[in-house]
């Protein structure tokens, strides 16, 4: 508590007058005379006594309202954080922890146990509300006082595969907290995972009036065997035997030799042995994969023994399809752009297009759509039916890539995007013996992965005004080399030279593989994704035509994912279960979906008591510190309560005064 | 507006107790005049043939001379009685809320009564009294006796406590002559027992009067807060009253004696009246002047 301004306080001298009139005055009072007592009796004694005692209460009455006023003009104030130790209406949070790491031995159990004493502990009118949470919060009940609410609350509770995040607790807390503009207590039943707590401390701050009490519910470290990480193709578009890279981990516990098994659509194809170090990790590999068609549930399991089997499984799901052709249009005679374009994308390990080529002169009754993409290589005079096939393939989503060369030069405009080619810039004649790439734009998906342009030599290039293209990289005489132009749904991508090696000396370098690669991934449309995800991830359900179209969600129960009506609108879904989720497009994109619980939960060490101590002190304000602590003890006026007993005592002193004036209007 | 000098708090200011006397009788004689009930003056009264003893200085010569018969002029000033005055003198009776004490106003209204008596030629007498009796001035028409009993009762002062008893039995020694008994007192004391004591002075034929003088504090006792009083009579006997104490039940108490004296004096045939010092003399000598006539 503090007075905004203190010097008033000096009016507390004040006091001193009706300590004079009460106390001092009445001290000098001398013995009257009076003519005889015979009719006065001892027993008026008492009557005075009470008189007195209404000049005490009178005399306090003055001296209060007097200290009240002078109060007020101080100003007095208290910091908020004051507040939460006077606070009423106090709202229990009983937070449950539901992570996956619960589910070790008899915790999630425990906890309940825990809190259901918790409740029987309440007083009647006391309120509470139940909490569970992983990675996200979940409200289960009201704020209420009905105790058989509240125990059916925490009896729904049920383990989860979520990781636990303390971090996302708070924000919740500091959340109701601000909604319910009450005091919360917040009892916190959680194994305390260190692995919960949030990289900045500053996510687990509390507000003021939020009090937290954790309830560890095991405090020593267990031992644990995961499976933790698998690396296997999403998709396989061969017969050749699959490589599954399998990563098995301890925490806590002691070096032991544990057993691991590939499990593909239920059945065991291998089981190797695993030496794990002290607390270490142990590599597995699996080459024996032999991928049927179609969608494959593919499982690596580890027989761990310990108190936390469900992370001793980890799910993929690897899919194999037959490979998607890609049209190589090139001006008939040159075959070297071909070459290098088709040796880059094998070499790449790239296995799911094959290029088929043609001339320009044998594509004009060819159908693009059944191409994954088309490139035009250096191309003069295309068939006019084509071009036109070409810009409406594009327009549906077809993807098409244009080198520009000297043949292409002769040509105003580029093919397909029609965009006008403003001269032929060669290297040599301005005295540069060649330009290399000056600018990448390293977000587009061509060439997210390729940083080392720097030695590609550019001897001749042609000069586009690229428009409304997309510019995404160019050369050191600021000529764009590579464009992307978005017609209608698909992509058309200019690159300003050429793949034959005479233009510049890119099919020759390093970098030419991965562009190639990942140019053919992105025109194609070729989303390999990972294996697995982890719960909690989301994932895209459709793209802007499917708009009205019903996707159907199977969870790793079974059971439907989504309404009906959310079956036609939702653009995405939370994983929230370890499985497999089935997800089946109406355009026949069905896709298997393996998800995994985060390897985070894991790792059972629990954190440290002084850790758990400065999360409880973020609330009361003793260790936080920065700009949110300091709004948290904005100073809170008592001056409108100071003025108000100010006012009830002057109203108090007028009654009581004015009983002693009724006596004493009468005397003379 | 003579009423005005008639107020104990104007007579106070007056020096000399023969001036306040004499203002008091005059400016109460001045009043009566305008009543046409009471005629106060040394008028002629009747003729009484003369036998032998009687004074020669009343003998009406004129008649004399002209019946040759001896007759004394009667006045009816010379239907003469006695007044005796007994003064308390008792601590309490120092006791005043205001200008005038208790003594000083039973002093006013003796010499008043004194003066009064010297007028008519009645005999008056005085004895002042506390415990014990202190000063007695024998009753008498001589030249000089208003100026003995101004004196007398000029000297009285407040002194111990009172006790009746003791002085009364004293009284009835210097009661020779049938006549007016005034006693000037607070009586703070049992009713009955004052009573019993004064109702002797009855037998002999004596009209008593007894002047209750009180002051108005003691009537209606009004405090503010509570205070701490000692008794004039008895200074080691202090008590602490309270305002509301005084307001109510001191109030009946005084008032329930008052009344007790007041009926138990007349049912022995003493004539009562209570005198409150803040209220004008002329009530009190009207009293008497009332008593008087009766006797006449």
């Amino acid at each position: 508590m503090g007075f905004l301004t203190p010097w008033f306080l000096a009016g507390a001298a004040a006091v001193g007058l009706p300590v004079w009139l009460h106390l001092l005055r009445k001290h000098k009072t001398t013995p009257l005379p009076f003519g005889s007592l015979m009719f006065f009796e001892r027993r008026t004694q008492s009557s005075i006594k009470h008189r007195r005692l209404r000049y005490l209460l009178l005399f306090a009455l003055r001296a209060s309202l007097l200290l009240f006023l002078v109060l007020a003009f101080a100003h007095p104030y208290v910091e908020q954080k004051v507040l939460p130790r006077l606070r009423s209406n106090e709202v229990t949070v009983l937070a449950v922890d539901n992570s996956l790491s619960m589910r070790s031995g008899n915790r999630m159990a425990e906890a309940k146990q825990m809190a259901k004493s918790e409740v029987a502990s309440l007083h009647p009118g006391e309120r509470a509300q139940v909490l569970s949470f992983g990675s996200r919060v979940a409200v289960l009940s009201e704020v209420t006082d009905d105790h058989l609410s509240l125990n059916a609350a925490i009896d729904s509770i049920q383990g989860s595969d979520d990781r636990t995040s303390f971090a996302e607790l708070s924000r919740s807390l500091r959340s109701i907290a601000g909604s319910l503009r009450l005091p919360l207590h917040v009892q916190l039943y959680s194994d305390m995972q260190k692995s919960g707590m949030p990289a900045n401390f500053n996510d687990l701050r509390l507000n003021s009036d939020v009090r937290l009490e954790p309830h560890p519910i095991e405090q020593k470290d267990v031992p644990n065997f995961t499976v933790e990480n698998v690396v296997a193709p999403r998709r396989v578009y061969d017969a050749k035997k699959t490589r599954v890279l399998v990563t098995v981990a301890g925490y806590n516990t002691q070096k032991a030799e544990k057993n691991v098994s590939l499990v593909l659509n239920g059945r065991t194809v291998e089981t190797k042995p695993a030496q794990i170090p002290e607390s270490g990790r142990a590599s597995v590999e699996f080459n024996s994969l032999e991928v049927p068609y179609g969608r494959n549930k593919g499982e690596v399991r580890v027989d761990s023994g310990d108190s936390l089997p469900a992370d001793d499984v980890f799910y993929f799901s690897v899919e194999r399809g037959d490979p998607r052709h890609a049209l190589f249009v090139s001006e008939s005679g040159n075959t070297t752009a071909l070459l290098y374009f088709k040796t880059a994308l094998e070499a790449s390990g790239q296995d799911a297009f094959t290029i088929d080529s043609a001339t320009a002169d044998q594509v004009a009754n060819v159908n693009p759509t059944k191409y994954a993409f088309v490139v035009l290589s250096d191309v003069g005079a295309l068939p006019a039916s084509f071009e036109n096939e070409l810009r409406n393939y594009v327009r549906g989503g077809g993807s098409v890539l244009v080198s520009l060369g000297h043949t292409s030069a002769g040509r105003s405009k580029v093919p397909v995007t029609d965009e006008r080619i403003v001269e032929t810039r060669y290297a040599g004649r301005e005295g540069a013996r060649f330009e290399s790439a000056a600018w990448l734009d390293p977000s587009h998906p061509a060439i997210q992965k390729n940083n080392r342009w720097d030695d590609v030599k550019f001897y001749q290039a042609i000069k586009v005004d690229p428009g409304k293209g997309r510019v995404i990289a160019k050369l050191s005489d600021e000529t764009p080399l590579l464009i992307d132009d978005q017609e209608g749904d698909g992509h058309v991508l200019v690159f300003a030279s050429t793949f034959d090696n005479i233009a510049n000396d890119f099919p020759q370098k390093p970098v030419f593989v991965p562009f190639v690669e990942q140019t053919a991934r992105y025109l194609g449309k070729l989303d390999q994704g990972p294996p697995a995800v982890q719960v909690g991830s989301f994932g895209e359900l459709r793209d802007s035509k499917e708009v009205g179209a019903a996707v159907d969600v199977l969870d790793p129960k079974g059971d439907r994912v989504l309404s009906l009506a959310e079956a036609t609108k939702a653009e995405n879904i939370q994983y929230t279960l370890a499985g497999f989720y089935d997800i089946r497009r109406p355009n026949g994109r069905n896709e298997l979906v393996a998800v995994n619980s985060d390897r985070h939960e894991s790792d059972l060490t629990p954190a440290a008591p002084d850790t758990l101590n400065l999360w409880q002190n973020t609330a009361s304000g003793n260790q936080a510190s920065g700009p949110v602590s300091q709004s948290a003890q904005k100073p809170l006026s008592l001056w409108w309560y100071v003025m108000l007993a100010v006012l009830a005592l002057a109203v108090a002193e007028s009654l009581l005064g004015n009983q002693h004036l009724s006596v004493d209007q009468e005397a003379p | 507006m003579l009423q005005r000098f008639l107020d104990p708090a104007t007579l106070a200011s007056i020096s000399g107790l023969d001036l306040i006397a004499k203002t008091v009788v005059d400016g109460f004689v001045a009043g009566l005049h305008r009543s046409p009930d009471f005629g106060f003056s040394q008028e002629f009264a009747e003729y009484r043939a003369y036998t032998e003893g009687d004074d020669l200085r009343h003998v009406d010569w004129n008649v004399y001379a002209r019946t040759d018969k001896l007759f004394l002029r009667r006045y009816r000033g010379e239907t003469n009685s006695q007044l005796l005055v007994l003064l308390d003198t008792s601590a309490s009776m120092g006791y005043g809320s205001h200008e005038v004490h208790k003594l000083d106003y039973a002093r006013f209204v003796a010499a008043s009564l004194c003066y009064m008596a010297n007028l008519q030629r009645d005999a008056a007498g005085l004895i002042i009294f506390d415990e014990e009796v202190t000063n007695y001035v024998a009753p008498s028409t001589r030249q000089g006796q208003i100026f003995r009993l101004l004196h007398a009762i000029e000297k009285a002062q407040a002194s111990t406590r009172t006790d009746y008893i003791k002085p009364f039995i004293h009284f009835q020694n210097y009661l020779h002559r049938r006549g007016i008994v005034v006693v000037l007192s607070d009586f703070y004391e049992d009713p009955e027992t004052l009573v019993k004591t004064i109702e002797p002075l009855r037998y002999r034929g004596n009209d008593v009067i007894l002047f209750h003088v009180l002051d108005p504090q003691e009537l209606k006792p009004k405090f503010r807060e509570p205070v701490l009083l000692f008794d004039l009579e008895n200074e080691t006997n202090s008590l602490e009253v309270s305002p509301e104490y005084a307001k109510h039940e001191y109030r009946q108490k005084i008032d329930a004696h008052i009344e007790a004296l007041s009926s138990k004096a007349r049912g022995a045939g003493l004539d009562y009246f209570l005198m409150d010092t803040g209220r004008p003399l002329d009530e009190g000598l009207r009293e008497y002047l009332s008593v008087r006539r009766g006797i006449l």
